[in-house]
């Protein structure tokens, strides 16, 4: 076996390279110094040549067998070969040697006391392995946050340690790189923990790299080809293989045939159209509109935009151009808020006439118009505006009715209730003071005066003729009053009504109310001839009502159980309270003229009540948030409700239970409604200080609607503290109206 | 009790549908249904309660018929629509997988929808399609006029001009044109087409810029509409006055700017001239052909259709280039020197015929400068029955010459300036010919006659242009001066500013004629009056002043008084109305205000400019 013999001759040129390399070691080394001065040129590069080729052919020993199937011949001219370079090589080794193994001293440590070899410090010259690098650091290829925590950063080749070299803060970095015209082609070196510019080949490799080059500098990737196989004279002619040429190479395809032959019997059978030759994707025009048009109605056509006004023009009248204020105005507003999208201008030649910016945006705005707004039809209304005010009879046709003020009577405080006698010749008239007035109503004449304890809550005479007294409503009890200078008879009549000789029967039940009359020897003009004291803690009575006979008379206290509504018979010295409970707190309560029943307003209700069969006729919703007044009409079937929100409502009360009619017209709160009881009239008073007095005519057939018409609004009262006229009430047979303010005035106002 | 109802399964519930849900039902985007809405001209409704629309929620949405959406549902172009977006997915596919032949194919396949029968849908009969061509006509002009740009394609833009032209041409063909403003916006345009008044407004001859916040999208979607209803409106036009539609482009004449004048106008009875003198042309133009340039010809022809039809044009045009001008000219045999005075005198001319006052410029030529927009002025001018020239500078095809000798008005537009240098040429022509300033021809037309030459001519401030189109009944009318009754207002209230400068210098009679004048001023009765007169004689007023005294105060004072009574009477009686009359009374009664206070400060700015005027005349 050639293998064998082989490789013991190459196991003997390894170790005769073993030796080769020993030997020189102890050799001079002077000698070798001199043989590096003697052929430093061939030399030098030979023994590169040979350390660059050498090193596998001395690895190679172990895979020599591999080689061994090669020619041995070749083999063995290389080994000599190698011999030969062997010996050469020894002789260059000697100089590496030298260089990598200095000499050491021997110094006794002065740590240990211990002899030590110290090797001079290597002076890292241009031959020396590491002479590209000048790096102290020989820590290797660890991770160099191993040193996080050190004050080193590894160690140097004598295995000293190197330490870590100082950093500034972010400050200094910044600085130095202000300062350091090379900053920026500096890196952070790891190994050394600091930055370091980078060399001319690293920055070279950079920008190779940035060029999308190769970053090898010496490295061609266009170097011309070696044609081995091609080119002229080397054309291989000899096939690679014997087998003959398969028939595929020069015969066409069946299956290919066979799939063009489908193709061509779909396109023959019509099952493949071809594509359709580009006509022009122009739409053609045509008579459209010959046909006969389908029985669609046509869509609504868009609404037109409105035709351009003098104003628009490019040299309108001059009075057309805004001052300077509209123009301010005019910019101030949204674009959208603005009547006119423009402004007018005036050009004094079409030629200064520049491009309308906003043409576009109208244009758009106008589309978005037409695409994305709902559209309603809406009737024009073409007609004048005072058609719409009804035609209602005139004023003059309707006198007589109250016209102008003809008296004046004033109270030192407001004049919250008036009242005027059956007969219609004297007013009496109480203010928040206490102090109840007889006056005339022809004159003005006050006849008498009366002082009362507290305010007056209500003032009502009593409506029989053959006698003559009044009811003072004041903190919770009622005064019967008999005025001065009446006729003997009528007056002995009332004194025996009021304080008659037998008392009638106490009633069976007894009742909170006291009536109580003064002994005959005590009684004066100046006091009551008979006093009914309410249940106590009932309040001021705000309201007194009377029945037409004048036998029973209705109280209403603004407080106590009950409502506070209290039922008084004059006769039977008898009161009583008609409601055990009532929902919501009652403001007024009227007697029917004619039939018997009984009105009761609460805060947002009209309740109507049969008082003989005691029972609820109808609820009156007047949509009133609160009810400040009430009135019913001499024929009983019609009631007006007026309320603090300024509402008049007009109820037939055989029509609903809904109003009529609503009249809003006061600009502040009613006050007080009252009908005439004669007249076709009613007034209402309102806190605007205004007394609005209408015509209201109510026909007995019931088609026809109740004709009411505004007649006239008296103003002669004046608004303190935000109170007006408080009451208002009519002469019985006169169409003269009395009313009283909060100013402390009463007013006559005739026809 | 009748049968018990589901909520919302009757009445606007299930007669309104909200956007989204239409939206949802059609299975097609926001985006295409819009497309949809516009081209069929579906519109949100406004529905009585919105709450009972949409289900008792009062959120802020819009509303559709649900019937409008039902038949959207059947609509060829959503089919069209759904099939585009198939498509734009596959071609997105195979472009990503770099399919390119494929991808070619798609494209050479895209679907494309036609809206002809939307056109015959929405516009059922001829007139209903010209009464609504207003804001299609707005919008080709505007496009016309626009640059175009990636986001509009030279090919609409020049689909514009040419709808723009033919429109031009049909009125001008058939003198429908009627009136003419020149705004701060842009021109308006009237015109009677089909006994429908057609309005359109065309923008002044600037360079436009889309704004940012204009949705290109929607104005091409419209567009699109616009374009083929014109398309479709002027075939019907142009039929029925027997020519041919579309009119052929000289490509040539167009390149030179000729405009209006580069299409001309055949008649369908006439066989087309293109096709026969085809070789002949070619001779015409004095080169030889060669297998070369007919190889090249070949080969632009199959790059482009439309150069054929280019090349077609040019032929037909250049054969009867002055049969295009007598179409629309017709040339009045001689022009009455006598008839421009008896026009201007005549003010009954105004309840002329329609058929003069469109013929109202043929016995004239008229000759524009070069700054003068010729665009505008040709197509008024022609429309009306006149002549017209240019320089070249506006453009080519100018039918006649600067120096031409008929030329009776010259439209200028510039400041006067003294010219040194005058050939007697020149001057003498100068003397011959009216210079007048372009509003002179938009007021002539607007008035129906020709007026006056003087006060538009160059140089000269010009009078105010007013809307030809009115304004509300009722409305300020500038044309009228202060009536006789104010301006003598305005003469004593003159008076009366510059009373008491007098009144210092005054002496004690003077004053207490003042005082006399004043009592004949408050006297009221007969008693009264007789008093005060005799004060004034004491005074020393003479009977005139006095006289004028009283009127002027019975005047002030009886119309009031009267006015007082029945305004009080009316306030009484309108609180018998209803809330919702009261309402509708304040509303009407506001507009009415509103219209009187307008009327009013613009009367007022007019009398304070003619005070101010005859001040400044005074002074100077």
């Amino acid at each position: 076996m050639a293998a064998l013999p082989r490789s013991k001759k190459r196991k003997q040129s390894s170790e005769d390279v073993v030796a080769a390399v020993e030997a020189p070691a102890f050799s001079a080394p002077v000698q070798s110094l001199e043989m590096l001065s003697d052929d430093e040129g061939p030399e030098e590069t030979a023994s590169d040549d040979g350390q660059v080729d050498e090193f596998p052919e001395i690895d190679g020993a172990s895979d020599s067998e591999e080689e061994a199937l090669g020619d041995d011949e070749d083999e063995e001219d290389e080994d000599e070969e190698t011999d030969k370079e062997d010996f050469e090589e020894a002789d260059s080794d000697d100089s590496l040697d030298r260089d990598i193994f200095p000499k050491p001293k021997t110094i006794i440590s002065d740590i240990t006391g211990q002899p030590k070899r110290v090797y001079p410090e290597i002076e890292p010259d241009y031959d020396s392995d590491s002479s590209t690098e000048d790096t102290q650091n020989r820590v290797g290829d660890v991770p160099m946050h191993w040193y996080d925590d050190l004050p080193h950063v590894g160690y140097d080749m004598d295995g000293k340690k190197v330490l870590r070299p100082a950093r500034g803060d972010e400050l200094d970095k910044f600085l130095s790189t202000v300062e350091d015209p090379s900053a920026w082609t500096s890196a952070f070196d790891k190994t050394a923990q600091m930055d370091r510019p980078l060399s001319a080949e690293e920055l070279d490799i950079i920008r190779r790299l940035y060029a999308n080059e190769v970053p090898d500098a010496g490295y061609n990737p266009y170097e011309p080809m070696t044609e081995w196989f091609t080119g002229k004279g080397k054309e291989e002619i000899m096939p690679l293989s014997a087998a003959p040429e398969p028939k595929r190479r020069w015969v066409p395809s069946k299956w290919e045939k066979q799939k063009v032959m489908k193709i061509v019997r779909a396109i023959r059978q019509g099952r493949i159209i071809s594509s359709k030759p580009k006509t022009a994707s122009k739409l053609d025009f045509y008579s459209i509109w010959s046909e006969p048009s389908t029985s669609h109605a046509p869509p609504l056509p868009a609404p037109k935009p409105r035709l351009p006004t003098n104003s628009e023009s490019y040299n309108p009248p001059e009075e057309y151009l805004p001052s300077e204020a509209e123009r301010a105005e005019w910019e101030a507003l949204d674009p959208e808020d603005r009547e006119r999208d423009y402004l007018p201008t005036k050009h004094s030649a079409l030629r200064l006439v520049p491009a309308y910016d906003r043409f576009i945006k109208e244009r758009f705005s106008r589309q978005l118009d037409l695409y994305l707004a709902p559209r309603i039809q809406r009737v024009k209304l073409n007609i004048d505006p005072s058609t719409l005010i009804p035609k209602l009879p005139s004023p003059q046709s309707l006198k007589p009715f109250p016209n102008y003020k003809s008296l004046k009577f004033t109270h030192s405080s407001r004049a919250r209730c008036i009242s005027i006698s059956p007969d219609g010749a004297w007013v009496i008239s109480g203010d928040e003071g206490g102090v109840v007035s007889l006056w005339e109503v022809n004159v003005g004449r006050e006849v008498k005066r009366w002082k009362f304890e507290g305010k007056i809550g209500a003032l009502e005479w009593c409506p029989r003729l053959d006698v003559s007294y009044f009811v003072v409503g004041v903190e919770e009890t009622l005064h019967f009053v008999i005025p001065p200078n009446v006729p003997s008879s009528i007056f002995l009549l009332t004194q025996s009504l009021l304080a008659p000789a037998t008392l009638p029967p106490a009633p069976e039940t007894p009742s909170p109310v006291k009536w109580v009359t003064p002994p005959t020897s005590s009684w004066s003009p100046d006091t009551a001839i008979l006093t009914v004291h309410l249940p106590p803690s009932s309040g001021l009575p705000k309201q007194i009502t009377w029945h037409r006979r004048g036998d029973y008379m209705a109280s209403v206290s603004s407080g106590g159980t009950q409502g506070g509504v209290w039922m008084h018979q004059i006769t039977r010295r008898h009161s009583q309270a008609p409601f055990k409970k009532i929902r919501g707190a009652v403001q007024l309560v009227l007697f029917h003229p004619l039939k018997p029943h009984f009105f009761v307003a609460t805060q947002q209700y009209v309740r109507i009540y049969n008082l003989s069969e005691q029972k609820l006729l109808k609820t009156l919703t007047p949509g009133i948030k609160w009810i400040s007044s009430m009135d019913v009409h001499p024929s009983g079937d019609h009631l007006i409700v007026g309320g603090y929100d300024r509402k008049l409502c007009w109820f037939d009360l055989e029509l609903s239970d809904k109003p009529y009619k609503i009249l809003r017209y006061h600009t502040r709160a009613i006050r007080s409604l009252a009908f005439h009881p004669t007249y076709p009239l009613f007034a209402s008073s309102s806190d605007d200080g205004a007394i609005q007095v209408f015509h209201s005519r109510v026909y007995n057939d019931l088609m026809t609607d109740p004709l009411i018409v505004p007649l006239k609004i008296l103003r002669g009262h004046t608004v303190k503290d935000g109170l007006g006229v408080l009451q208002v009430r009519w002469c019985a047979r006169q169409p003269w109206l009395v009313s009283g303010g909060a100013d402390g005035t009463v007013g006559l106002w005739c026809s | 009790m009748g049968r018990l109802r589901a909520k919302g399964k009757a009445g606007a519930a299930k007669a309104y549908v909200t956007r989204t849900s239409a939206i949802k039902k059609l299975q097609c985007s926001l985006a295409d249904f819009r497309r949809l809405c516009i081209l069929k001209g579906i519109f949100p409704r406004e529905p009585r309660s919105r709450k009972r629309a949409n289900k008792g929620s009062s959120a802020p949405t819009s509303f559709y018929y649900a019937k409008d959406i039902a038949y959207l549902a059947h609509e060829p172009v959503l089919k069209k629509l759904r099939e585009h977006k198939a498509f734009a997915k596959k071609l997105s596919r195979a472009l990503g997988r770099g399919e390119w032949s494929d991808a070619k194919n798609l494209e050479d396949n895209k679907p494309v929808y036609r809206i002809d029968h939307i056109i015959k849908e929405r516009y059922p009969t001829f007139i209903d399609a010209v009464r609504d061509i207003d804001d299609a006509l707005c919008m080709v002009f505007l496009f016309a006029s626009l640059p175009s740009n990636a986001r509009l394609p030279p090919s609409l833009i020049e689909n514009c001009s040419r709808l723009a032209a033919e429109w031009q041409l049909y009125v001008m063909h058939t003198r429908a044109l009627r009136k003419t403003f020149l705004s701060i916006k842009g021109i308006y345009y009237q015109a009677e087409v089909m006994d429908q008044t057609v309005t359109w407004l065309v923008p002044y001859q600037f360079t436009q810029s889309i704004p940012a916040d204009v949705d290109v999208r929607v104005m091409l979607t419209f567009l699109e509409l616009y374009q083929t209803l014109l398309g479709f409106v002027f075939f019907k036009l142009y039929t029925d006055c027997s020519l041919v539609y579309p009119p052929p482009l000289d490509v040539k004449k167009d390149e030179g700017g000729a405009g209006v004048g580069a299409f001309s106008l055949q008649n369908a009875s006439q066989p087309a001239p293109a096709v026969a003198p085809k070789p002949q042309a070619v001779e015409i133009d004095g080169r030889k052909i060669s297998g070369k340039d007919v190889r090249q010809a070949i080969k632009t022809m199959t790059g482009a259709d439309s150069e054929i039809n280019g090349d077609v044009d040019m032929q037909t045009a250049e054969s009867n280039p002055m049969e295009v001008d007598e179409e629309f000219v017709p040339q009045q045999s001689t022009s009455d020197p006598q008839s421009t005075s008896s026009l201007t005198t005549l003010k009954a001319l105004t309840a002329l015929p329609q058929s003069l006052t469109t013929s109202l410029f043929s016995p004239y030529t008229l000759y524009l400068s070069r700054e003068t927009p010729r665009s505008i002025f040709e197509f008024i001018v022609r429309s009306f029955g006149g002549r017209i020239g240019w320089p070249a500078s506006s453009g080519s095809g100018s039918p006649i010459d600067e120096s031409d000798e008929s030329i009776t008005h010259v439209i200028i537009d510039r400041p006067l300036v003294e010219r040194t240098d005058e050939t007697p040429e020149e001057r003498e022509r100068r003397s011959r010919r009216k210079y007048v300033q372009p509003q002179w021809v938009v007021d002539c037309i607007n008035a129906g006659k020709i007026l006056l030459e003087e006060p538009y001519a160059q140089g000269h401030t010009l009078p105010p242009h007013l809307s030809p189109f009115g304004e509300y009944e009722g409305a300020y009318d500038p044309t009228v001066g202060l009536t006789g009754q104010t301006a003598e207002e305005s003469e004593s209230e003159d008076e009366d500013v510059v009373l008491p400068d007098e009144e210092e210098a005054e002496d004690g009679e003077q004053v207490a004629e003042k005082s006399a004048l004043r009592a004949a001023a408050a006297a009221n009765d007969t008693a009264s009056l007789r008093a005060a007169e005799l004060a004034a004689e004491v005074a020393g007023v003479d009977y005139g002043t006095f006289e004028k005294e009283v009127r002027k105060s019975r005047k002030k004072s009886k119309a009031p008084a009267k006015d007082d009574a029945e305004e009080g009477e009316q306030d009484m009686n309108k609180m018998m109305m209803s809330n919702k009359q009261k309402k509708l009374y304040e509303r009407m009664k506001y507009s009415e205000k509103k219209k009187a206070s307008e009327r009013a400060t613009l009367a007022g700015k007019k009398q304070q400019l003619e005070k101010q005027k005859k001040r400044e005349s005074k002074a100077g």
